[in-house]
């Protein structure tokens, strides 16, 4: 036991290796030239500008971002919702439906999912131009695919005695599901749909670096334009929008039993149904379809993309998020087991959160003013992001856990550090590889954003194609890059199983 | 005239390579009560199961007024009702709103949703919950606030409020105090609602242990490894009988 444990917390450290070849790339591309700028945009940070006339922008900026967020988030979680409940067992087993129609949602809730935002963001502005509908749709496909799964996931937690209780009662068909999957849908709201919210807000500002509008274009022309000081007053302002749309619902207590909140959620829910359905119409009958035309025409357009090439682009990818899971793992645990005192901890802390706030492509063109475009550079980029992420959730669990062990080793003499590593870490380890491998779906998917800027890989692949309007090899480049999505996913299902 | 409620042909039940019902006959009249005696694992629950088609035999027929299961409609299914062993209520809905969702069967869509939002009327609830004698301070907790006895009678009043002609009741006294299973068991075995013309005759079978009821009982059936060894009126049970089956 103790052994496999062992195992586990060496499985976590392991990865760090990654850095030895990635360390050695960004060693022979440094250069000195951008220093001064990296200095620049350093002090800026404690010094962002506040005048009346920004105040105003990012008033603006901000009220762009929340809509298109907001109303993406409402979007993706009542058709998360639904859709999860169509790609339930518990569905097909109360109406009876061949497995079938079970297997093809899936597949086509797996292959939407596999494909990241921006990519569908990309996609949809270059088919119907920049438009504020389009930021919300571009959220939305992924969103909801994804938002589907989990919801399936908590709906297969239904006992399959209750079902056939309720069953056997022999009551209307939809009365039966509407009560077996109520508190499991319900109380996937609460403990993910909530959570998600954080999560359209970013991809909104990713979106708007595209051009979308919002925040993330603001900050994308400031840095353009080297206007560092700018540039932290977007993104100050987006830490405290962040941190607010997090504080928000953790205040609302949600009660089931109140009558009032539970029907206007049950009116929310009808009228988003209703205003989409009505704006698929509107769209369907205003969209005189000259657009899909001219994509049509562009896809009989050959492929200068050799086999050769594409490969080479594929096996970019897999490198970079197998280099950037590597960092996103190993290097939250061993900075705090190695600067384990109060004061450094904070500081991790700190660090942590700007690598979550800072979107990926300006950490990307930071890194880029003192390093040339590398492989490397966009693995560092992305696992420093994510371990932004994984160094938050590993914090609040050793927080939260027992530290008897821990207290006992340094009693009987053992080195502070051991202790941390056997006595804390070592409980750990599982739970946090598992997240880990959960993680990593989302960094093959995140390859995308890096890779359009950083120049490698399929991402890049894709801005280039689309550009040049080469729409058949954005469908190739679509497919490689959605089959690696999957392959991934099924490959990290497989870790997640083994390690819960 | 033929009174023949529920009937098992010739049924087999296998469950990988054991036998768990073997060759059972068995005819329910309108308005019996029959005890089901038999020690744990004697196939008692497979038995109520294939009763009320939520196992499918083997081999052999289930007839609900003389015609098969997949021949019935939903309104037809709806005359048995099903008091489980292991309750199978949903734990993170209320009392009350357990004890509804018997109701299901005869209302729509409509007081399905009323009654998640617990917006719906609990009259009648609260009226069967009383007949069991829950206390009204148990009628808005969840189920897992409840203790075993409670949960049990949520259960029955969950079944009974389905007004239905045949009852099924698996150990339905588990948890239960000397004075609450009296009351319970004239529960299933009276008529409940004698203003209701639907719900009499009332045709009962109960699976239990309890030899001190079986007096309230018309017919005894013993059952042992999945085999029905008899099938009398209760005056006729003797000593001989119950050394059989345990
Ligand atoms: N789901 C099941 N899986 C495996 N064996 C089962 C299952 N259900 C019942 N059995 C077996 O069938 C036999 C009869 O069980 P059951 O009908 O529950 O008996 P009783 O209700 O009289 O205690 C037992 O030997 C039991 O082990
Ligand atoms: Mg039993």
């Amino acid at each position: 036991m103790n052994k496999l444990k062992f195992n586990y917390t060496s499985l976590s450290f392991l990865p760090i290796l990654v850095c030895i070849p990635l360390g050695y790339q960004l060693i022979t591309n440094i250069h000195f030239g951008g220093l001064k700028l990296f200095q620049e945009f350093l002090i800026s940070a404690f010094n962002p500008k506040i005048d009346n006339e920004i105040i105003i922008i990012v008033i603006n900026r901000l009220n762009e971002t929340i809509l298109i967020g907001f109303f993406s988030w409402l979007l993706s979680i009542i058709f998360g919702a639904i859709f999860g409940i169509l790609s339930s067992n518990i569905f097909y087993k109360i109406f009876n439906i061949p497995n079938f129609f079970f297997i093809i949602i899936r597949v086509f809730l797996t292959i939407i999912r596999s494909i990241h935002e921006i990519i569908w963001g990309i996609l949809l502005m270059q088919i119907y131009g920049i438009n504020f509908s389009i930021g919300i749709i571009a959220i939305c496909i992924p969103y909801i695919a994804v938002n589907s799964k989990v919801f399936a996931e908590q709906l297969e937690t239904i006992k399959y005695e209750s079902f056939e209780s309720i069953n056997q009662i022999n009551a209307p068909k939809f009365s039966t599901l509407l009560t077996l999957i109520w508190n499991p849908i319900i109380n996937t709201f609460k403990n993910f749909g909530l959570y998600r919210l954080e999560c359209s807000i970013r991809s909104t500002v990713i979106l708007g670096l595209f051009g979308i509008g919002g925040i993330g274009t603001s900050i994308l022309l400031s840095f353009q334009t080297l206007n560092f000081r700018e540039l932290w007053t977007y993104l100050w302002s987006l830490a405290i929008l962040i941190i607010l749309s997090g504080l928000i619902f953790k205040k609302i207590k949600f009660n089931n039993t109140n009558k009032i909140l539970s029907i206007f959620f049950i009116l929310v829910f009808f009228i988003t149904i209703l205003f989409s359905f009505s704006y698929f119409l509107y769209f369907i009958f205003n969209n005189n379809f000259e657009n899909f035309n001219y994509v049509s025409s562009l896809f009989k357009s050959s492929s200068y993309l050799g086999l050769f090439d594409f490969l080479k682009l594929i096996l970019e990818t897999i490198i970079l998020s197998l280099l950037s899971t590597g960092i996103a793992i190993s290097l939250p645990p061993l900075l705090i087991g190695i600067f384990d005192n109060n004061t450094s901890i904070i500081f991790i802390k700190f660090f942590a959160f700007l690598l979550r706030l800072i979107p990926t492509p300006v950490i990307l063109l930071t890194l880029l003013t003192f390093n040339n475009p590398s492989l490397s550079l966009a693995a560092l980029t992305l696992g420093l992001h994510n371990a932004g992420i994984t160094s938050k959730l590993l914090l609040t669990n050793l927080d939260s856990q027992d530290k008897r062990y821990y207290i006992a080793m340094k009693s009987l003499g053992i080195s502070k550090k051991t202790s941390w590593l056997l006595g804390l870490f070592s409980q750990q380890a599982k739970s946090y590889l598992a997240y880990c491998a959960y993680r990593s779906d989302i960094i093959i998917r995140e390859t995308a954003i890096v890779g359009v800027i950083g120049s490698v890989g399929l991402g890049w692949q894709l801005q280039e194609s689309l550009s040049s309007f080469a729409f058949q090899e954005v469908t190739i480049v679509l497919i490689a890059y959605s089959s690696i999505a999957i392959v991934g996913e099924l490959i990290n299902g497989k870790i997640k199983n083994s390690l819960t | 005239m033929n009174n023949t409620l529920l009937e098992l042909e010739n049924i087999s039940y296998k469950y990988k390579n054991n036998l768990i019902l073997n060759k059972v006959n068995l005819k329910i009249n309108s308005g019996e009560k029959i005890a089901l005696l038999g020690k744990s694992g004697s196939g008692k629950t497979t038995l109520i199961s294939v009763l009320n088609g939520t196992i499918k035999p083997t081999q052999g027929v289930v007839k609900l007024f003389n015609r098969s299961f997949e021949e019935l409609d939903r309104k037809q299914k709806c005359k048995i009702t099903t008091i489980w062993q292991d309750l199978r209520l949903i734990e993170d809905l209320t009392a009350e709103q357990n004890v509804n969702c018997g109701l299901l069967a005869e209302s729509n869509f409509y007081f399905a949703l009323k009654n998640l939002l617990n917006i719906s009327s609990f009259k009648k609830a609260h009226k069967y919950m009383q007949l069991c004698r829950l206390h009204s301070s148990i009628y808005d907790k969840k189920i897992r606030e409840l203790s075993g006895g409670q949960k049990q009678r949520v259960a029955i009043a969950r079944s009974l409020i389905q007004g239905s002609n045949i009852l099924l009741a698996d150990e339905p006294f588990n948890n239960l105090d000397p004075k609450l299973i009296t009351t319970i068991k004239n529960l299933l075995l009276d008529n409940v609602d004698k203003n209701n013309k639907k719900n009499s005759p009332k045709t009962t079978l109960v699976a239990l242990h309890r030899l001190d009821l079986l007096n309230d009982f018309d017919k005894v059936i013993g059952i042992r490894d999945g085999k029905i060894f008899f099938n009398i009126k209760t005056t006729n049970l003797k000593k001989i009988h119950l050394d059989k089956i345990y």
